[in-house]
């Protein structure tokens, strides 16, 4: 199995766990990733012209020379997928075109890393790579970009393929209502106290639910439930302390990879109890 | 609040046309204001209107209103509204459409002031170095010095290299970046040329407002 690779900024900056269990692990199952070379960044939410943020999107597609792109970040796969349906338009597909050096002929398909593990690469196949089935509970939180506004492997309002994820490596996916709703990442920055209080609703919920972490797909998730959550316990006054873990890395730690291959040191909320529990 | 009474002179169709024309306004004047965006919105709580009545505003061509409204800075982009829309509109494409043109009216605030930096660090290294935007943002955001001890936190586990992160050949950039510029004009000079013609399917909704 072989996919053109889209690794996305955060993979070189704050997801650099992330970056770290995604080699340890596609290696291992022997899913073949080959980096676009001289890849550039999606425009995130950030880059208020569409056209040129189709265009960012157009280039990276047509960097893919024909094989599935995929990518491990639920930001540029939106970005990815709506590139790709706009381009279907064929005077804004010339025009920017025009402004490629590649021109994008429409023939990539983008793919979330959840949907290579779970659609291509097969939960039943996974399931012979166990070494260590999770006695866990997780909760699956899928956030916004991965299902919305369009994706071609799971369902925008019950989303269930990292719920199938979970159970297939062991671990009981626990039910939580929240699996879709935003975490505000994209407004850390400018609005930290709605961003606060949004990542507050879901840690407060996942708390509830009694598990023992909880699992994204994303790293703007991941930077906002993790990074953030000290900020958040402050804030609102609460102890919370849930461990947010990558699915790689939880797939990695079912398959027996030491912790510290995986980047589970690097998080900021201690994932050491989590560890002991895993049990390595 | 205070209601005031819509005159015709407040209303600005062309401004009203050029959001139908744009993604995910298509079926814009259709919108039955049944709210299911405002009650699937995680942040309408937040903002001066609701995307629901953003929606009507804008078929209504309240210019002004709309663009100095913060509903369109609030949005968090998460596209719960434009899933379950039952009408086919898309209320986060149409908050990324006016965001452009917020700016270009001279709107000013936090969000446009970051978004010029993502996008300028974006033209010029073809990556989103995370420490490069946080810092040019932090230099004009005074307040941002209260996350110094989360940035240090950050660097210590090696999440925020202080190297820029940038693409071995950034030529392309330029011409992707300039397609802004032939865009606009482009859209300018559609609307002169032709008024946009109205939708079968409006009729019904005309009759239903009656």
């Amino acid at each position: 199995m072989k996919y053109s690779y889209y690794p996305g900024c955060a993979q070189h900056g704050t997801a650099i766990d992330q970056r770290i269990s995604v080699e340890a692990v596609f290696k291992r199952l022997g899913i073949e990733l080959e980096e676009i070379k001289n890849w550039n960044c999606c425009g995130a939410l950030h880059v208020d012209d569409r056209t040129t943020r189709i265009a960012l999107s157009a280039r990276t597609l047509a960097g893919a020379k024909g094989l599935d792109i995929a990518t491990p970040c639920n930001l540029c796969y939106s970005n990815l997928m709506r590139a790709n349906t706009a381009l279907e338009e064929s005077a804004l597909k010339t025009m920017i075109n025009g402004a490629l050096t590649n021109k994008y002929e429409g023939n990539t398909k983008p793919k979330h890393l959840l949907e290579v593990v779970v659609n291509d690469f097969g939960l039943g196949k996974l399931a012979e790579q166990i070494k260590k089935p999770l006695k866990i509970k997780a909760v699956p939180y899928y956030g916004c970009l991965l299902t919305r506004p369009e994706n071609k492997f799971d369902s925008p309002e019950n989303p269930k393929s990292l719920d199938n994820l979970i159970a297939a490596l062991g671990a009981d996916p626990v039910k939580y209502y929240y699996k879709t709703k935003c975490c505000g990442g994209p407004i850390l920055l400018t609005n930290e106290d709605l961003a606060l209080q949004l990542a507050k609703d879901l840690l407060v919920m996942a708390k509830e639910t009694g598990a023992d972490c909880m699992v994204v797909t994303c790293p703007m998730c991941h930077l906002q439930l993790d990074a953030k959550q000290k900020a958040v316990e402050a804030k609102f006054n609460m102890k919370i302390e849930m461990p947010i873990i990558y699915f790689t890395q939880l797939i990695g730690l079912s398959m027996g990879i030491p912790p510290k291959e995986l980047g589970l040191d690097k998080h900021l909320v201690s994932t050491d109890k989590f560890i002991a529990k895993v049990g390595r | 609040m205070q209601k005031e009474t819509i005159i015709p002179e407040s209303r600005d169709n062309a401004f009203r046309d050029l959001i139908i024309k744009s993604p995910g306004g298509e079926n814009l004047l259709t919108c039955m204001q049944c709210g299911i965006c405002a009650g699937s919105c995680p942040v309408s709580h937040e903002m001066d209107h609701t995307p629901r009545q953003m929606v009507r505003m804008i078929q209504l061509g309240l210019k002004k209103e709309v663009l100095n409204s913060n509903t369109i800075w609030i949005c968090t982009t998460c596209f719960s509204c434009s899933v379950r829309c039952p009408r086919g509109i898309y209320p986060t494409e149409l908050m990324e459409t006016l965001k452009p043109i917020a700016i270009k009216e001279g709107i000013k605030n936090r969000n446009a002031k970051f978004d010029n930096i993502f996008a300028d660090v974006v033209k010029k290294n073809g990556r989103a170095s995370e420490f490069l935007l946080i810092s040019k943002y932090s230099i004009s955001e005074p307040g941002m010095i209260a996350q110094a001890p989360f940035g240090l936190e950050l660097i210590s586990k090696g999440k925020l290299p202080l190297s820029i992160d940038k693409m071995d050949d950034t030529r392309e950039l330029d011409s992707i970046f300039s397609l802004s510029e032939k865009t606009g004009s482009e859209e300018k000079t559609k609307i002169k040329e032709k008024p946009p013609e109205i939708k079968e399917n409006n009729s019904d909704s005309q009759e239903a407002e009656k």
